[in-house]
């Protein structure tokens, strides 16, 4: 070959062509071998296509080295007989002189998520003393709700056991127990029926552990309780000027006290928001969540349209469209987004921490907020006409609605999170994880959680402890955490896409992207429908042209 | 086209060094030493583009044909083209990428205007002192991360605890909710955007300007050209390649936009500021719909490609004006 052929614009386009032959037959392959590769990873069972929502999570489940770990067909023999089940924690031998690493994921921003870690020297020396194994420091990440699934998730598919429990959301469940990612708790509490603690209701079982819903299969372990009520400046209330001045504009006696605000009626209350509007130091009178950030928009509105008869899907069938687009909803999500009116401008995205900072910062007469924070409702350092101390509020449940049947009738929102074991620890860290559930549900560490790091009891036993009766939020949280006062949304796998797109569609309502409440819940309705469609969750087709829809 | 045998074009020169070197078998024969060694400087740089670049693209390009979303269990389901299928028919999906063509065209705009601006006044300044710390910080925000100047902004922009609000309403103006209004979301984004990167395009005019010979300005200002004939004369002619390139890695650069809007906005109200890398991220990482976020990827992709060939074309323009020269 010589440099003159070479050169030659014909040979160079030749060689051109051959190169870029070349190059796409290089691409083909690896596209083939790429589409071979995520083709091959079809051969485990399709879990997602079973429309039943049945317990195909249970089969796969059997993932990690532990063998046991899983649900491989049931917990096994007692721990009598076979005391080194990694299942049953440890037994006073098998983890003698090991050290362990250790490591948990947890929500940013939310304080009892961290609690664990402030409290993990105390498991340490439990650990100790009881089975004789050293644990390390326990090492966690950390995400905000919305992004704590994207950080955790990718290390599950990977099979690995970075984070040996989980704090997650209990929407999280059916993602998390579909894919085999974590241990089925009912075989924890087969072999360990001192953890199963009998619940305070069953919208405790109902949303942190069960999925399928409706199954009864138990996959969490419930680490913080959480309902919705809404706090109130006690301080204004008590101040004898507010309270002539609503007499003299409504002609009613102002509700002061729990009593008078656990069966108010919306209307009502609402007319004591609209009094305070304005009236002190130029507070608002009330501050919700329209965040379109993680589910903060959808959990302040659902109360509004569950307590009158409104509801999101058909769990039966999976079928959104015709059930989250009623009128009902409709009405109820004009009715939610109409008491913007009252609060401060930046409406459209607040969420929990703005709760807190309007409230503690005394911009705000009252603050829909989830009761788990309560412990933070308050702020010492708070400026002058801030809530500086827990007696300047008072903590209610969620005022009532007229229910279908012409009675009063609230039914929040739940919040809170579980534990959840993942399935791929090795046997020693499984053994931790349990023998940790088995310390985290003692009497004395539940004490300290509670009293010491804002946590909410969520047992029966819990509820009735007289040393947590002066916390000043716990009536409401225990009023909606009764039963039918509360109840949790969809546990599908599907949920985050679900949710994104509701979200968006809520959101652009509340800030008057589009002006009619039923062209928003029509949108979230056709897209969840399309969703559950295309996973193969739901028989029900989404309606025709739901790919045109837009929120214009 | 100018004509290649010109002395200083490409082929005359390779014509010449064949003539010296006389035989191209001696070429040949030299030839292999030379392409392994070339080679093997590549290799580590390769080894990276192969594992960071291209096999991901691949796999990314495969994953578009697959119905897989991360958290339903199911196992990747092969559809053929139904996520592109779908993609054609996704009002919201060209919704935003119709929203994204706007910002980009308003930003880039503003950006290049307001940076020549900009650039040409301290072009001026040479000897007026504190200019060095003028420059400096005249180039900060560009050297903020986007996370950090979203976040900064969001602050400073909120109507009830931010610094902007509270001065308007000292002046006795309304306050705005700029980050929650639908209509001023996009622009206050905007706004932002404009903030960070029109020290660039400063940038960038500087260089431009800097480009133009010292001789050529000086012949027009004996010749007493006005300021416009110089501009259209002198400067254009020598420092627009520069302009062009930035306002290209500037388009380039504003279709990916992400970061910002996530911290300011979240896309929001409703969709307003969903640009098309935002939709991605919700996509992919908050549905986790891996094979339809593929699918827009490459779509993505597809577009960031025709943007990138504009660029290497004004390049390889100014490389062969050069070589006509």
């Amino acid at each position: 070959m010589t440099l003159g052929t070479t050169q030659s614009p014909a040979g160079q386009r030749t060689r051109r062509w051959k190169g870029r032959r070349q190059t796409a037959a290089a691409i083909a392959a690896v596209g083939m071998a790429s589409a071979m590769i995520l083709a091959g990873c079809t051969s485990g069972g399709d879990s997602a296509s079973d429309s039943g929502g049945s317990d195909s999570a249970s089969d796969s489940g059997d993932s990690a080295d532990s063998g046991d770990s899983g649900d491989s067909g049931g917990a096994g023999a007692s721990c009598e007989e076979d005391p080194d089940n990694p299942l049953c924690g440890s037994s006073p031998t098998n983890m003698q002189g090991k050290t362990i690493e250790f490591g948990y994921s947890r929500i940013s921003g939310w304080p009892p998520s961290s609690a664990p870690e402030l409290m993990w020297p105390q498991f340490q020396e439990y650990a100790q003393e009881n089975y004789g194994y050293e644990v390390s420091d326990l090492s966690f990440a950390e995400a905000p709700f919305g992004e704590l699934f994207q950080k955790i998730a990718p290390t599950l598919a990977s099979g690995s056991s970075e984070f040996n429990i989980m704090i997650v959301d209990s929407q999280w469940l059916g993602a998390l127990a579909e894919p085999g990612w974590i241990v089925k708790a009912d075989n924890v509490f087969d072999l360990n029926p001192d953890l199963d603690i009998e619940p305070y209701s069953s919208l405790v079982t109902s949303t942190y552990q069960v999925y399928p819903d409706g199954s009864g299969q138990r996959w969490g372990f419930p680490q913080m309780p959480d309902t919705q009520g809404v706090f109130l400046r006690k301080d204004w209330l008590d101040d004898p000027a507010n309270q002539e001045a609503f007499k003299a504009e409504t002609g009613k006696d102002l509700p002061t006290t729990y009593e008078e605000y656990e069966n108010i009626m919306m209307d009502d209350f609402i007319e004591i928001v609209a009094f305070f509007n304005g009236r002190v130091n130029d507070a608002f009178g009330t501050a919700m969540m329209y965040s379109k950030e993680y589910d903060f928009f959808s959990c302040a509105y659902y109360p509004f349209a569950y307590s009158q008869g409104g509801e999101i899907w058909d769990p039966e069938t999976r079928t959104v469209w015709g059930v989250l687009n009623s009128d009902v909803n409709a009405a109820a999500l004009e009715e939610f987004v109409s008491l913007k009116e009252f609060q401060p401008e930046t409406f459209a995205t607040q969420g929990i921490g703005d709760m807190i900072d309007l409230f503690t910062q005394g911009k705000t007469f009252s603050a829909f907020q989830w009761l788990a924070v309560g412990a933070f409702m308050h702020n010492p350092e708070a400026p002058e006409g801030g809530v500086q101390s827990p007696d300047q509020y008072l903590a209610i449940p969620l005022p009532k609605f007229e229910g279908p049947d012409g009675e009063p009738n609230i039914i929040g929102a739940m919040g809170g999170q579980p534990w959840v074991i993942n399935a791929f620890n090795d046997e020693d860290q499984t053994r931790v994880a349990v023998d940790f559930l088995k310390w985290w549900y003692l009497p004395e560490t539940q004490d300290t959680f509670i009293l010491e790091y804002g946590g909410l009891p969520w047992s029966k036993e819990g509820a009735a402890n007289p040393a947590y009766q002066d916390i000043p939020y716990l009536k409401p949280f225990l009023y909606m955490l009764s039963e039918g006062r509360s109840q949790d949304f969809w546990h599908e796998p599907d949920y985050s896409q679900m949710l994104a797109i509701q979200q968006e569609a809520f959101s652009a309502y509340a800030t008057g992207q589009i002006s009619d409440p039923m062209a928003a819940l029509e949108y979230a309705a056709a897209k969840q429908q399309e969703i559950l469609y295309n996973a193969g969750r739901s028989e029900t087709p989404p309606p025709d042209g739901t790919g045109e829809l837009t929120l214009q | 086209m100018g004509d290649s045998t010109k002395p200083g074009s490409g082929t005359a020169l390779l014509d010449r060094q064949e003539a010296a070197l006389g035989d191209g078998l001696t070429i040949a024969a030299k030839k292999p030493k030379k392409t392994w060694w070339s080679w093997g400087l590549l290799v580590p740089v390769l080894v990276f583009f192969i594992l960071m670049n291209v096999v991901p693209t691949i796999w990314m390009l495969g994953l578009s044909f697959y119905n897989f979303t991360l958290t339903s269990a199911g196992s990747p389901r092969f559809i053929g083209l139904d996520n592109y299928e779908q993609l054609a028919s996704d009002g919201p999906i060209w919704l935003s990428i119709g929203r994204t063509f706007t910002f980009m065209l308003i930003a880039v705009a503003v950006q290049t205007v307001l940076g020549a601006f900009v650039g040409y006044l301290f072009w001026r300044s040479g000897k007026i002192p504190g200019r060095r710390l003028a420059l400096t910080l005249l180039f900060t925000p560009m050297l903020i991360t986007p996370l950090a100047s979203g976040l900064f902004w969001r602050l400073l922009l909120d109507p009830v605890f931010g610094l902007i609000n509270y001065v308007m309403s000292v002046l006795g103006l309304e306050k705005i909710p700029f980050a929650q209004d639908p209509t001023w979301a996009f622009p206050a984004v905007l706004f932002v955007d404009t903030w960070m990167w029109t020290p660039f395009m400063a940038l960038m005019t500087l260089a431009a300007l800097g480009s133009v010979p010292k001789a050529e300005l000086e012949a027009a200002e004996v010749d007493k050209l006005s300021f416009w004939q110089r501009l259209i004369h002198v400067i254009i002619p020598y420092g627009k390649f520069i302009i062009i390139l930035g306002i290209l890695l500037r388009t380039i650069d504003v279709f990916k936009t992400m970061d910002l809007v996530y911290l300011m906005t979240n896309g929001g109200p409703g969709d307003r500021t969903e640009l098309i890398a935002v939709a991605l991220y919700r996509l992919a990482f908050k549905s986790f719909n891996l094979g339809y976020s593929s699918a827009l990827a490459v779509l993505l992709l597809l577009i960031a490609i025709a943007l990138t060939s504009i660029y290497l074309f004004v390049l390889n323009l100014r490389t062969r004006r050069e070589a006509q020269n």
